[in-house]
C-alpha cells in the first residue's frame, strides 16, 4: 500500500506537468496493480461508500428529521452522472457537491457542508456508486434516472 | 390441516401467475373481458365517491412541513363537492410509530369525523414496528376489516408483516423501527399479510357472488413491482387467487408515494400519492409507462404530493383523480385514471 501511495503522488506530479499522451506512455510502462493492491484500494472505496450510505440515511445533516434517503432511496434520482449541469433551483451550472448542499439547506433545513469535507466526499461517493456503470452525461436535464438495480438484502449487490 | 392449506395456496398461486402471464400477453383480450363483465352487470350501483389519503409520515416536532401538507389535504377534502362518502387512510400516518406522532395524526383525522366524514384506516410499517402495532391498535382497532357500502364490498388488510429480524440481532424497539423506516432496509426482508389474514379473507369473500364489486385496500402493492423497496406483498399471489372469482376488483395501495398503475387478471391496481414526499420510480420498467407523475420541484413542499378521490359509477367503472397542488399529473389523466 505504501508503494501505491508513492506511486499515486508521483503520478499526480507527472500529470500536472506533462501532456496526457506522455502520461499514457508512463502508464503503459508501469506494471499493472496486483490483485491484492486492487482489493485494498476497493476496500478503501467501499469504506467511504459505507460512510456515505450512513450519512445519506442520517437525520443529523438536517434539522427537520429528514434524510437524503427520504427522497432518494438507494440514491435514486440523484443522477450524479449528469453533473455538472444547469440547476434550475440553484440558478447556475452546479456540481454534484453544490446540489448535495442545496438539498441539505432546503429540504433538510440544515447547514451546508464544506465542499472538501470528508462527509461531502462520502455522500458523493455513495451517490456515484449507486449509479456505477452509467455513461457520463454532463448537462443532461432531460430526465430522471433510476439507480442501479439492487436485490433485496444487505449490501449493494 | 395448516400445511395442506399452504400446499393448496402454492399450487393455486402458480395457476394465478399463469393466468396473469396470459392476460399480459394479450392485453386486448383482458380489456374485452372486462367490458363484457361490465355490460352484464345486472344490479346497477348507486354512484358515489370516496377519498384515499395516506403516507403522511408525521414527525413529533411541531409545525413540521409534513403537518402543513397533511393539514392542507384535510382542508381540501372538507371542501370537496360532491362530498366523499368516506375517507380511506392507506397507512404510514406516523414516521417512527411514536405515540405522539400517532396522536397528532388522529387529531388531523378527527377533523374529518367532526365534519361528518367517516374514515377507515389500515397501518403502514412506519406505524407499526416501534411497539408492534400496540398503540395503533389501541387508537384505531383492528388492522384488517371489511364493510359493504352501496353494493360495493370494501376490504382493508395489514400487508406490512415481516418475519422477526430483530430478536437474533438483539435490536431495541427503536433500532427495529429505524431499520424498517428505511425503504432500502437491508435486514427486514419481504413483507405480506400472513396466513391468518389469508384465512380471514377467504372466509370474508366466501358467500359473495362473483358479480359483487370489490375494492381491496393495502399499504403495499398486490403485485411484484420492486422488492428491494418492498414495493410488493409477499402473499399477493394468494390474495389475487382468492379474489379471482370476482368479475372485477379495484386494488388501491399506498407506500410507493407515486402515480403507478397495473392490471393483473381481474384486478386493476393503482398507487396513491403521499402527502409527505414523493418516491422516485425504481429501476424497473413501468407496466403502464404513461400513467406516471411528472418531474417534481424539490424546493416546493407542496409539489409531488397529494391525495386522491375515487369515483364509482353505476357499472363499477372507477376513476381515480389525483388532487395535487403543482403540475404533477400528465394532461391525459388530469380528470382521473380509469379503473
Amino acid at each position: 500500500m505504501r508503494f501505491l501511495k508513492a506511486g499515486a503522488l508521483l503520478g499526480a506530479g507527472v500529470l500536472t506537468g506533462l501532456s496526457i499522451s506522455l502520461f499514457m506512455n508512463i502508464a503503459e510502462a508501469r506494471k499493472p496493480f496486483s490483485q491484492e493492491d486492487l482489493k485494498l484500494m476497493n476496500e478503501e472505496l467501499m469504506a467511504l461508500v459505507k460512510k456515505g450510505d450512513e450519512l445519506w440515511h442520517s437525520p443529523k445533516l438536517g434539522k427537520n428529521g429528514l434524510t437524503c434517503a427520504n427522497c432518494h432511496p438507494d440514491g435514486a434520482n440523484s443522477n450524479p452522472h449528469t453533473f455538472p449541469k444547469f440547476q434550475d433551483n440553484v440558478g447556475k451550472v452546479a456540481t454534484l457537491r453544490e446540489m448535495i448542499n442545496w438539498c441539505i439547506k432546503k429540504p433538510l433545513e440544515g447547514k451546508e457542508l464544506p465542499e472538501d469535507s470528508e462527509e461531502m466526499k462520502a455522500l458523493e461517493a455513495y451517490a456515484i456508486y449507486m449509479y456505477r456503470g452509467y455513461p457520463l452525461k454532463p448537462g443532461d436535464n432531460t430526465r430522471e434516472y433510476p439507480p442501479v438495480k439492487v436485490k433485496s438484502g444487505p449490501g449493494y449487490p | 390441516m395448516r400445511i395442506s392449506r399452504r400446499k393448496l395456496f402454492k399450487v393455486s398461486a402458480k395457476a394465478g401467475v399463469a393466468a396473469i402471464t396470459a392476460s399480459a400477453l394479450s392485453p386486448l383480450m383482458g380489456v374485452v373481458n372486462v367490458a363484457e363483465a361490465r355490460s352484464s352487470r345486472r344490479n346497477k350501483l348507486q354512484p358515489f365517491n370516496f377519498v384515499v389519503i395516506g403516507d403522511t409520515h408525521l414527525y413529533e416536532m411541531s409545525n413540521h412541513r409534513f403537518d402543513k401538507t397533511f393539514s392542507r389535504a384535510i382542508d381540501d377534502i372538507l371542501k370537496l363537492r360532491p362530498r366523499p362518502d368516506f375517507v380511506l387512510f392507506i397507512g404510514d400516518l406516523a414516521q417512527f410509530g411514536k405515540v405522539k406522532e400517532l396522536e397528532k395524526g388522529k387529531r388531523f383525522l378527527d377533523r374529518l369525523e367532526r365534519a361528518g366524514i367517516k374514515y377507515f384506516i389500515i397501518p403502514g410499517e412506519h406505524d407499526w414496528y416501534l411497539d408492534m402495532g400496540r398503540t395503533w391498535k389501541r387508537m384505531f382497532g383492528k388492522p384488517f376489516w371489511s364493510f359493504d357500502h352501496k353494493g360495493v364490498h370494501f376490504i382493508g388488510m395489514n400487508s406490512i408483516l415481516v418475519e422477526d429480524y430483530w430478536t437474533a440481532r438483539n435490536m431495541s424497539p427503536e433500532e427495529r423501527m429505524l431499520a424498517i423506516a428505511e425503504l432500502e432496509c437491508h435486514v427486514c426482508g419481504l413483507w405480506g399479510v400472513g396466513e391468518r389474514q389469508l384465512e380471514w379473507l377467504e372466509k370474508d369473500v366466501k358467500k359473495l357472488s362473483p358479480d359483487t364489486p370489490v375494492v381491496v385496500f393495502t399499504h403495499s402493492p398486490l403485485w411484484e413491482y420492486y422488492p428491494r423497496w418492498n414495493f410488493q406483498t409477499k402473499d399477493a399471489p394468494q390474495i389475487r387467487e382468492i379474489l379471482s372469482k370476482f368479475e372485477k376488483v379495484i386494488a388501491i395501495h399506498g407506500h410507493v408515494h407515486q402515480v403507478v398503475y397495473n392490471r393483473t387478471g381481474n384486478m386493476v391496481h393503482i398507487g396513491n400519492l403521499a402527502t409527505a414526499w414523493p418516491w422516485p420510480y425504481p429501476p424497473v420498467e413501468l407496466p403502464y409507462p404513461k400513467v406516471r407523475m411528472l418531474r417534481v420541484d424539490p424546493g416546493d413542499i407542496y409539489d409531488g404530493v397529494g391525495f386522491a378521490s375515487t369515483y364509482i359509477d353505476e357499472t363499477f367503472i372507477g376513476t381515480m383523480k389525483y388532487h395535487t397542488w403543482a403540475e404533477l399529473i400528465p394532461d391525459e389523466f388530469k380528470d382521473g385514471v380509469p379503473l
